[in-house]
């Protein structure tokens, strides 16, 4: 065989951006929509369904002017405005709605739709299905786009759903029109397309979904508290928010149209440093490149509490962090509001506060630090199950380790994290706020609201290892699922009709209302011994049954 | 043979998932010592029975032993000695490759610095890279050398060179040896018949969750066929009636057939007979049997009473 040398003829490596950035985006569509047709159909039912009950509930419950009246008095407290806003038009009964109802549809659309962008893009490109299509005749955006489409097209026909549904319902003021409709329905939409962009960019920069899904979530929970934060004071905070954006369109108040173009091109702007992104990194990377790390473990990583610490470092520092900005945020804001807090007589529309002035809202408060907690120990139980699908537990096992060390040892960074948590925010709470007020007791006393959440918190640790034990296949979704009931059912059960003794009975609200309420121990051991209870049959079961990967 | 002498004795396992019946019936050995190959198509089988022998599933019925113990009440203690490697590796994505060998190795007890770097250093393993940017080859021998990096008695190994490049195989097959010279014992599941071949003592193969063959490597053999070329001038009279001739075809005095190598003196006696000019013979191969089995004249084979 002769070597013959010939002139290169395969083109030089060339940079910039790749042609026919978007061939193949009809099929993508098309995809995409197949593979969520489900989920799709149920965020645009929940979220304009969730509009058309709470609309003809009020329109029941408010048949008056009168009674519309005080409802905007008796809802004109720190708690209110600091979890749902208040419409500056709550004497109406489309501002009454808004006020109880825009802030849950707005956020869950933007997680939601955030969460729906991870899915079909970070999540398949680390899955590996991802490379698959693009070795096929497509584009390097056409995957993304799409998805970008569909998701945005969600946000509208929820926007439309809303405004349809608020037009029909009859929101409006008398004699307006049905601009307040529109304007409500076109302020979901632009706070869900901010949540795409979000979304999107969050699935550039990390390379695991997980990571993204958790970015994303956070930035989204920070552009809450920081109108949380603004809404309680000056307002000022409220216009640096997306969501505070949102809130301003004051439907059925100003009605205001032109902070819909700050959404819309806070979106767009996300969505161009996305694909920016996309178009410069390698399938499968994320903006960090990996290092080299340690040819070899410590000892203390072949016990699986020390190992899951290893591998929940990132979300248990996250989480630390959160929580102490939560109580240096929260403890911060309410010496600032202390004109705004008259001890007003409780009403029966103060439905989140149970209680008024300063001791409800810290009340609120602490429980919020308990909401958070509970997600971090909803994240961190729920990867027992996550390490099992993944097929990552099977070597573990083959080793001598049985299952109910694993499980217990695991379950511990929940069970004492949720603890530590619920300590340090509840304690830089109380530090933040007695060192403004002179009060050197607020430290034991809000660190015990916020401990009292514990055995809430607990509860749904239990539900999730039974889950666990259980009904393996269905145990994420369901335990996410029953974490979100929970919030819903805490948030409109009244409204939905649910029975009183179902309402107290939830975990969250069965705690007492510290420091509104005297400490109360029964409910708390209760919760306790249920959670227990759950944890201990589901890790039995777990120890008993087949190992089921997938 | 007395239990002791058996790492591995399983007889009469079944195991259904739901509707699907994965095995239905299978016996298995792995004699001390020794090295087992455990063949069958895919979906016959392998995976469930070893996570059975691993106690991460629990099986209908039938009976498992191993190492004297009950896979599923005496897990724990068994896994002191026991060492495996799963068919799809899956590693910590952020942790490096050392750092999940430490982890693993550990698991199933202390585990031997100098091992351990001589058998990164046979496969060529770079220890300081993240899992997630391992090559599949790389994320397997992850998972062997944590395996061959233990002092573990029984080594249940589910496919473990998929993936492997031929001197990496190579690495793996001295390895092996050296774990059988040391009285270890292996049951060794794959698809690579060279390799089964090479390695193994004696070999099982299962189809449908069933038992078809079993022993050791020289028995399987005489269940194959040669397949033999003569040229015989003056025509294949009588040929194909001959026991143990199979499929004979002949053009222009070339004759081509197939023949059962017990059946081999006769046929050749009766060859001779006709006095032929040329034969070429192709020795049995392992790899030819395998697949008679795999395929559907299995049934034929199992039934005729061959064994
Ligand atoms: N968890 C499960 N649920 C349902 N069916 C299962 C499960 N695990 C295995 N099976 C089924 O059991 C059968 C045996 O599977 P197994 O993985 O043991 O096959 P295998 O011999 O290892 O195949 P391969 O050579 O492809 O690795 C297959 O039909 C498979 O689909
Ligand atoms: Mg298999």
């Amino acid at each position: 065989m002769t070597a013959t040398l010939t002139a290169p003829t395969a083109a030089p490596v060339r940079a910039g951006a790749p042609a026919d950035a978007l061939a193949g985006i009809g099929t993508m569509v098309r995809l995409v929509v197949r593979r969520n047709r489900v989920r799709l159909g149920v965020w645009v039912v929940v979220l304009v369904g969730m509009l058309a009950y709470v609309a003809s509930y009020y329109q029941e419950i408010f048949p008056t002017q009168a009674s519309l009246d005080d409802f905007a008095a008796l809802s004109d407290t720190p708690g209110i405005r600091a979890l749902t806003g208040l419409s500056p038009a709550a004497d109406t009964l489309g501002g009454a709605v808004w006020t109880k109802s825009w802030m849950t549809i707005a956020l869950s659309l933007a997680i939601g739709v955030a969460f729906l962008v991870v899915r079909n893009g970070r999540a398949d490109e680390e899955a590996g299905r991802t490379e698959l299509l693009r070795s096929r005749m497509l584009g390097v955006h056409a995957y993304g786009v799409a998805s970008w489409l569909v998701n945005g097209a969600l946000c509208v026909v929820v926007g439309l759903g809303v405004a349809f549904v608020s037009a029909s319902g009859g929101l409006d003021p008398d004699g307006a029109g049905v601009a307040g409709s529109l304007v409500l329905g076109a302020s979901v939409t632009g706070v869900g397309l901010v949540g795409l962009g979000i979304g999107a960019v969050a699935g550039q920069v990390t390379t695991t979904s997980r990571g993204a899904n958790a970015l994303a979530s956070g930035v989204i929970v920070g552009c809450y508290v920081l109108r949380m934060i603004g809404d309680l004071g000056d307002g000022t905070l409220t216009w640096a928010s997306p969501i505070g954006w949102g809130q301003e369109m004051q439907p059925f108040g100003a009605n205001r149209v032109w902070p819909l173009a700050l959404l819309v091109l806070l979106a767009a702007g996300l969505l161009g440093v996305a694909a920016a992104l996309e178009a410069r990194r390698d399938l499968g990377a994320g903006l960090v490149p990996e290092r080299a790390g340690r040819p070899g473990a410590p000892e203390r990583y072949t016990a699986p509490l020390g190992l899951g610490l290893r591998l929940q470092r990132g979300p248990v520092i996250g989480w630390s962090v959160t929580v102490v900005l939560c109580g240096l945020l929260f403890g911060s804001i309410i010496e600032a509001m202390n004109e705004l807090i008259a001890d007003a007589e409780a009403g029966p529309a103060q439905d989140f506060l149970r209680g008024s002035g300063v001791d409800a809202l810290l009340a609120m408060l602490a429980s919020m630090i308990g909401l958070v907690t509970a997600v971090f120990a909803t994240q961190s139980a729920v990867s027992l199950r996550a390490d099992e699908a993944s097929g990552i537990i099977e070597p573990q096992l083959a080793g001598a380790l049985s299952r109910r060390r694993w499980a217990w040892q695991r379950l511990a960074i929940p069970i004492v994290g949720s603890a530590a948590l619920l300590a340090l925010g509840g304690t830089i709470l109380g530090a933040v706020h007695g060192s403004l007020t002179d009060d050197a007791s607020a430290v034991g006393t809000l660190a015990g609201a916020a401990l009292a959440y514990w055995p809430a918190v607990m509860v749904l640790v239990g539900v999730a290892v039974a889950l666990f034990g259980w009904l393996p296949r269905l145990a994420i979704p369901l335990t996410w699922g029953f974490m979100a009931a929970m919030w819903f059912a805490t948030m409109l059960g009244e409204v939905f009709g649910l029975p009183q003794w179902l309402l107290d009975g939830l975990p969250f609200s069965a705690v007492p209302y510290v420091p509104a309420e005297p400490m109360a121990w029964t409910p708390l051991l209760l919760l306790t011994l249920v959670a227990a209870g759950l944890a201990w049959s589901g890790v039995e079961r777990f120890a008993r049954r087949d190992v089921q990967p997938g | 043979m007395p239990a002791s002498e058996m790492a591995v004795e399983v007889s009469g396992l079944t195991k259904s998932f739901g509707t699907v019946h994965a095995l239905r019936g299978l016996d298995l050995t792995v004699p001390t010592g020794e090295v087992t190959g455990f063949l069958g198509p895919n979906g016959s089988g392998k995976s469930t029975t070893i996570r059975i022998l691993l106690g991460l599933l629990r099986a209908d019925g039938g009976r498992a032993t191993v190492l004297g113990g009950d896979p599923w009440v005496d897990a724990v203690r068994l896994h002191r000695s026991i060492a495996y490697v799963p068919g799809d590796v899956t590693l910590w994505p952020n942790l490096t490759g050392g750092e999940a060998i430490d982890i693993l190795a550990r698991l199933s007890g202390p585990l031997d610095p100098a091992r351990k770097a001589a058998m990164l250093e046979r496969f060529e393993l770079d220890p300081t890279k993240k899992a997630r940017t391992y090559s599949k080859g790389n994320r397997q021998k992850v998972a062997l050398v944590a395996a061959l990096a233990s002092d573990a008695e029984l080594l249940l190994l589910d496919e473990p060179t998929s993936g492997l490049d031929p001197l990496m195989e190579a690495a793996f097959t001295e390895s092996i040896r050296e774990v059988k010279a040391a009285g270890r014992s292996v049951l060794l599941s794959s698809h690579i018949f060279a390799e089964v071949e090479k390695l193994a003592d004696r070999v099982t193969i299962i189809r449908e969750g069933v038992t078809v063959e079993s022993g050791t490597i020289t028995e399987l053999r005489h269940l194959t066929r040669s397949q033999l070329t003569v040229v015989l001038p003056r025509g294949a009279d009588g040929l194909a009636r001959v026991p143990g001739v199979h499929d004979l075809q002949s053009a222009d005095g070339h004759v081509t057939f197939a023949v059962d190598d017990a059946a081999l003196p006769g046929v050749l006696a009766e060859v001779a007979r006709l006095e032929p000019i040329s034969i070429v013979a192709n020795p049995p191969s392992l790899e030819e049997l395998f697949l008679r089995h795999y395929g559907d004249e299995l049934a034929a084979l199992t039934n005729g009473g061959q064994k």
